[in-house]
């Protein structure tokens, strides 16, 4: 399973949620290969899901992957739930 | 010794190699298993490698954009030359620049453990631009330095910095998050806290900018190289042009440059250069500090209980979408007005490099805005652009012309430009 951490410059703010998404998944138990990057290298990159916020993911076309939106990339209570709700 | 200088020339003097070291160090301390440690060790080299190779995509494109501007401000004086460059200086001195960055993270962690400043720096990509940019100044100011001399040096003014500078800006970030859980770990502090005084003392708390309507569909500003490639490609088209009705033997010659290409296709296409140069430095950038942050967190949340991580600016923008578009605004339309103005009275083409403008343009607006609304929020903007015009113009023309002018260019920013005379003056005294 492959999963994009995205924001806009795909630099310091995807890399921390990376971080805190692996962190979610050892929770889970879920073992995934997690990648941080740009909002454009994303929307060309084959992918199980895109990890990302409100707007960018309006910015995020022509992806088959499951776009799943977290508004606050700090708060793991927040991935956790939305991991959950989207992750079959 | 033979041996050891064989070590210190192959290991330490090798930067990919060196930062292939660190790397697996921060792998294995991580505990991770071994496909993990080969794949991390790999993208670390990788990345640090693909850096040089965009840098000089970047130099390319810039050293037609430089002459292009200098001749429609009919600018006399040299034009970018005889420069190390970044591919050039990483070779030089990227070894040092990488082991300053981990030192610079430990005492940076000795100190959030033994003072009460409890702050973690994690923001990988600036650590790296800013190091570089101060250890570009510090060979520019003392010549041939020693590899330890300049080591020491950096990392111990990068471990002052990475702590002190989330506790200056801590106050206002209270008052944005409305909670004390986490900092802002970034080089847009300076302008930021000018954004925040500015607000205060002209601006007006009540018109907070979350209560204005803004118009939809400026997402597209949040993509860094769409912003930067229409950015540039309109400053090349609008140069081009004057420059294709000028009839002066500059002109003429820049117009020859192109071949049998159009010189305004041609000048285009450097802009989504530029932009295309910029994307690959990041995705190198992208492939060793994704590697290195996670174990630096690691080591610090082992040694320092209660830490703060220091984040990406970004972290403040959900708290004040509006005051973002203000400040990002303020500090575009002040770019171009800089880049007239100082093109005019001291002779500089001014490059507005849009991922500062940006990045740093919003967070000042942020921080505005918590104080001064929405007025407050453009002049967080404004303000930005100042430091970064200006100072953009002062570290290339006088901290650094020789050594990394190119870098300085479009990745230094706005504290690298306040404290660059400082880290000049310190480097003339000690070495």
């Amino acid at each position: 399973m492959k999963i994009l951490c995205v924001c806009g410059l795909g630099q310091g703010t995807s890399l921390i949620l990376r971080m805190n998404v692996e962190t979610v998944l050892r929770e889970m138990g879920v073992s995934a290969d997690v990648e941080h990057m740009d909002v454009s290298s994303a929307s060309g990159m084959a992918a199980d899901y895109i990890v990302t916020s409100n707007e960018l993911a309006q910015s995020i076309s022509g992806t088959d992957a499951k776009v799943i939106i977290v508004n606050n990339y700090f708060d793991q209570g927040e991935i956790k739930a939305a991991l959950e709700e989207n992750l079959q | 010794m033979a041996v050891i200088q064989w070590l210190a020339t192959n290991f330490f003097g090798t930067p990919a190699i060196l930062l292939g070291l660190i790397v697996l160090i921060g792998l294995l301390l991580q505990k991770k298993n071994s496909s993990q440690v080969i794949s991390g060790t790999t993208k670390a080299i990788i990345g640090f490698l693909i850096i040089s190779a965009g840098a000089n995509i970047i130099v390319g494109a810039l050293t037609v954009f430089e002459p292009l501007w200098k001749e429609v401000f009919n600018l006399q004086g040299q034009t970018l030359s005889d420069f190390m460059g970044q591919d050039k200086f990483n070779a030089k001195f990227g070894s040092a620049v990488t082991l300053a960055m981990t030192l610079g993270f430990l005492i940076n962690v000795l100190l959030a453990r033994f003072t009460k400043f409890k702050y973690i720096y994690l923001t990988g990509h600036m650590m790296f631009w800013t190091t570089t940019i101060f250890a570009g100044i510090v060979v520019q100011t003392a010549g041939d330095v020693s590899f330890w001399k300049l080591v020491i040096f950096l990392s111990i003014i990068m471990g002052i910095y990475w702590t002190f500078q989330p506790a200056l800006t801590q106050p206002i970030m209270r008052k944005i998050m409305g909670n004390d859980n986490i900092a802002l770990g970034h080089t847009s502090a300076s302008v930021a806290l000018l954004g925040a005084w500015l607000g205060k003392i002209l601006g007006n708390k009540e018109n907070d900018s979350e209560k204005i309507k803004l118009p939809k569909g400026l997402e597209f500003l949040r993509d860094s190289n769409v912003i930067t490639a229409l950015t540039m490609g309109i400053l090349f088209l609008v140069g081009a042009i004057i420059i294709s009705f000028k009839n002066t033997p500059g002109a003429a010659e820049l117009v020859a440059s192109s071949g049998d290409q159009n010189f305004i296709i041609y000048s285009i296409i450097q802009s989504f250069t530029f932009a295309g140069g910029i994307a690959v430095v990041l995705m190198g950038v992208r492939m060793f500090i994704g590697e290195i942050v996670p174990a630096f967190n690691g080591i610090a949340t082992k040694i320092v209980p209660g830490a703060k991580p220091a984040l990406d600016a970004p972290v403040v923008f959900p708290f004040a979408p509006n005051a973002v578009v203000l400040g990002f605004l303020g500090g575009f339309i002040g770019a171009l007005l800089w880049l007239i103005v100082i093109g005019n009275t001291v002779a500089y083409v001014f490059v507005p490099t849009m991922i500062v403008l940006f990045f740093h343009g919003a967070t000042a607006g942020v921080f505005g805005n918590a104080t001064g609304g929405v007025r407050g929020a453009l002049l967080g903007g404004f303000i930005t652009s100042t430091v970064v015009a200006w100072g953009q113009y002062i570290t290339v023309k006088m901290l650094l012309p020789n050594t990394i002018p190119d870098t300085a260019m479009w990745a230094a920013d706005s504290d690298m430009f306040i404290l660059g005379p400082i880290i000049r003056a310190l480097a003339a005294v000690l070495f």
